[in-house]
């Protein structure tokens, strides 16, 4: 057989297998589709969400008496595939809601054509305040990042007991930035004087300029909403200066690099995050831990967990409307109140961003340790 | 009937068919449909001015993501109304006088691709002084400049937050217009005697110059017209997608459109075209093999990513056998297609 021959025969064969491949859909299912950055840059995040969105969907498989069926396509971490990824679900597989997109950039591009479509959609974990202003469908299962900084001046100020804080920003990320000012609007609030701001860039070495202005200024606390990098060199930096005040931070900084670096300087570190596994409180929680680890021999993650509460809330929101169409799941989307997600307690507002509560974490003995749980 | 009346009427011909097919597509189409046309039109933009300067050339440039970005961000900023630049604008707002101007979208489109052409000429002197792999490192630095720029200037580009609320303006009549007009020009310019001085460049840059063609002339006008493209091209996306931020651009943009021209043929208009509109609707057509199936006897999960697999081996399948892309260096055009026309008759 010929070279031409052999590649015709290839391309048949890729015919028919595309030609029998119909979508196995049935008659009394409801599509969800949910549109995840399964390859790319962030392949990670929608790997890990898409678990928590499987497991969610053992855990309550049907609504309205009829079979879930869940559609996912991939985003390859773009935008461009993201805005055609909603389009493919919204036209040509009719779902009736969507999860997705894990990171915001992405969650922006598809959210416009929801919109227009009247669909919901819920992002587990598109932190960016603008990925649901001014949006009526757009919702998301994660607390905005301006909402760490005030959960953690409240906790400051009522469990550490801080009346003076240091600020210290990464002036380079918006995140840091974003948690940084609500944290000192909050705090001021509740009392408190931030007697030290002084700020660092990504990639910076060398902290003792900041640190000599922290350490004359003798807070409490301080507040250093950075990413692991930065925050455990700056650790390390101002424990060697003898400065011992407790150090506290948000989630970006939780990740098993921070200990690496910062060994013995990072234990007593305090972070505000969205998920730990023992702080769960409610009994879909345990559940879902429980199948989680079974299922995927690992443990439950924060991704994980989000991805399967934003699958809840718009299940639960599905099931309170009493029917699929777009403007009645939104109303009773909004509605929800104290439900009880994996993550703990949900409550949705009209701006489509929801108000739960947050688990605070420190480090001890080399682990991240659960401390306490700050309700709204 | 001379030829060339016989090739302008076939012309006109075929872009009646086309703004047919567009038009019943704008009327009857899904907007899934309408999408992938739209992105058709843009890669088809993107990835022939592109090929201007890798096919024509002969230059390894890496940075049209760098216009693009620019293009994007200038037509983006200024569309945008006055409110939605102030609700999107948290940090830090935007500076005068953006913050207040909004323009219609065509005049924002051909400031795309004036930022876009001036920030071409300001690297020019610094890329042309050096050729081959240096040149590419070059611009592929100058791509990565652009992005990290966008993420800091927080006053201007609104960081890593992005800019959202673009009003939908790219419609299919923009996207296909551009592309078409992109396409006549650049086939103007390429058959024109500066065309055929930067054939001869990319031939050999010592004989060319013996001959009395000046490189740098030469390179920088190919450099500047693909810039304006890509910029406007930019402009069409960010208002096809309606947010953009720093993430949007980034050099895998680049590496899909040297693959698009690579595939499609380097030096072939046509090629970069039939390759670009490939690419654009190949890639959601492929979703097909990520999703599960069901053979009958056997049912295949899907498997995100397959995509991907199956594309290389279409690209690999390609280069194998069409060592110079689909169209290697020649052109579709109207006299060869009569004279296979004529010869199939005769045979």
């Amino acid at each position: 057989m010929g070279r031409r021959k052999g590649s015709v025969l290839l391309a048949g064969l890729c015919c028919v297998a595309f030609a029998l491949a119909g979508p196995a859909a049935a008659e009394d299912t409801i599509k969800i589709g949910a549109y995840l950055p399964m390859t790319g840059a962030v392949a990670a995040y929608g790997q890990m969400e898409w678990d928590g969105i499987q497991i969610a969907n053992e855990i309550k498989p049907t609504v309205l008496g009829k079979k879930i069926e869940l559609v996912l396509v991939d985003t390859k971490s773009d935008k461009i595939e993201a805005a055609n990824a909603v389009s493919r679900l919204v036209e040509k597989e009719k779902v009736v809601g969507i999860l997705g997109e894990a990171i915001s950039g992405n969650s922006m591009a598809g959210n416009p054509i929801s919109e227009a479509a009247k669909i919901v959609s819920v992002s587990p974990t598109a932190t960016n305040p603008l990925v649901t202003q001014g949006k009526q469908y757009a919702f998301r299962a994660c607390f905005i990042d301006p909402f760490q900084g005030e959960v953690a001046a409240r906790f400051a100020v009522n469990e550490l007991k801080a009346k003076t804080a240091a600020v210290i920003i990464d002036i380079a990320q918006d995140y840091c930035v974003g948690l940084a000012n609500f944290f000192v609007k909050e705090f001021v609030k509740l009392g408190g004087k931030v007697v030290s701001t002084t700020y660092i860039q990504t990639g910076d070495q060398d902290f003792s300029a900041q640190l000599s202005s922290v350490q004359a200024a003798k807070p409490d606390i301080i507040y250093a909403p950075n990413y692991y990098t930065e925050d455990a060199l700056m650790a390390k930096q101002a424990r060697d200066l003898g400065i011992n005040v407790p150090i506290l931070t948000g989630d970006g900084a939780q990740a098993d690099e921070l200990i690496k670096i910062g060994g013995k300087a990072v234990e007593g570190m305090y972070f505000t995050g969205h998920f730990h596994k023992e702080a769960a409180s409610t009994d879909l929680a345990k559940k879902y831990i429980e199948l989680f680890e079974k299922k995927k021999n690992k443990e439950a993650d924060a991704f994980g967990a989000l991805a399967a509460d934003a699958y809840f809330l718009l299940i639960e929101a599905i099931e309170k409307a009493g029917s699929t169409e777009g403007p009645k799941v939104r109303d009773a989307m909004v509605a929800i109140k104290n439900f009880a997600g994996v993550s703990g307690l949900i409550t949705m507002q009209e701006s489509g961003n929801p108000v739960k509560s947050m688990v605070i974490n420190k480090v001890k003995d080399g682990k991240f340790v659960y401390v306490t749980t700050v309700n709204p | 009937m001379d030829t060339s009346t016989r090739n302008a009427l076939c012309t006109i011909l075929l872009l009646a068919v086309l703004a047919a097919v567009l038009y019943v597509f704008q009327k009857h189409g899904t907007e899934y449909q309408i999408r992938i046309l739209n992105n058709m039109a843009i890669f088809i933009t993107l990835a022939v001015s592109y090929n201007l300067v890798n096919g024509f050339c002969g230059i390894l440039h890496l940075g049209p993501n760098a216009f693009i970005t620019i293009g994007a961000y200038t037509s983006a900023l200024l569309t945008m109304s006055p409110a939605e630049k102030q609700l999107s604008f948290i940090i830090e707002p935007l500076i005068w006088p953006l913050s207040v101007i909004q323009v219609p979208f065509a005049v924002s489109l051909i400031a795309g691709g004036i930022a876009a052409t001036f920030f071409a000429f300001l690297i020019s002197f610094p890329v042309f002084r050096v050729r081959g792999d240096y040149l590419a490192i070059v611009t592929l630095g100058f791509g990565e400049v652009v992005r990290v720029l966008c993420n800091a200037m927080q006053s201007l580009t609104n960081g890593p937050l992005g800019l959202k609320g673009l009003t939908p303006y790219t419609t299919l009549w923009w996207s296909w217009g551009v592309a078409v007009f992109t396409v006549v020009v650049i086939t103007k310019l390429v058959n024109s005697s500066y065309g055929r001085a930067m054939k001869a460049i990319r031939e050999d840059e010592t004989a060319a110059k013996a001959m009395g063609v000046d490189p740098f002339k030469h390179l920088l006008l190919a450099f500047l017209v693909s810039a304006f493209f890509s910029g406007v091209a930019g402009g069409l996306l960010a208002h096809l997608i309606t947010t953009i931020s720093p993430t949007l651009f980034t050099f895998f943009l680049t590496f899909n459109l040297l693959i698009i021209i690579v595939v499609g043929g380097l030096g072939s208009t046509s090629g970069a075209v039939i390759a670009a509109a490939l690419f654009a609707w190949g890639g959601e057509a492929l979703r097909v093999v990520e999703s599960p199936m069901n053979l009958g006897f056997i049912t295949i999960p899907g498997i995100p990513g397959m995509r991907m697999v199956l594309f290389s081996i279409i690209l690999m399948v390609v280069i194998l056998f069409a060592r110079r892309g689909i169209m290697g260096r020649s052109e579709l055009s109207w006299d060869r297609l009569f004279t296979a026309l004529r010869l199939q008759t005769k045979a």
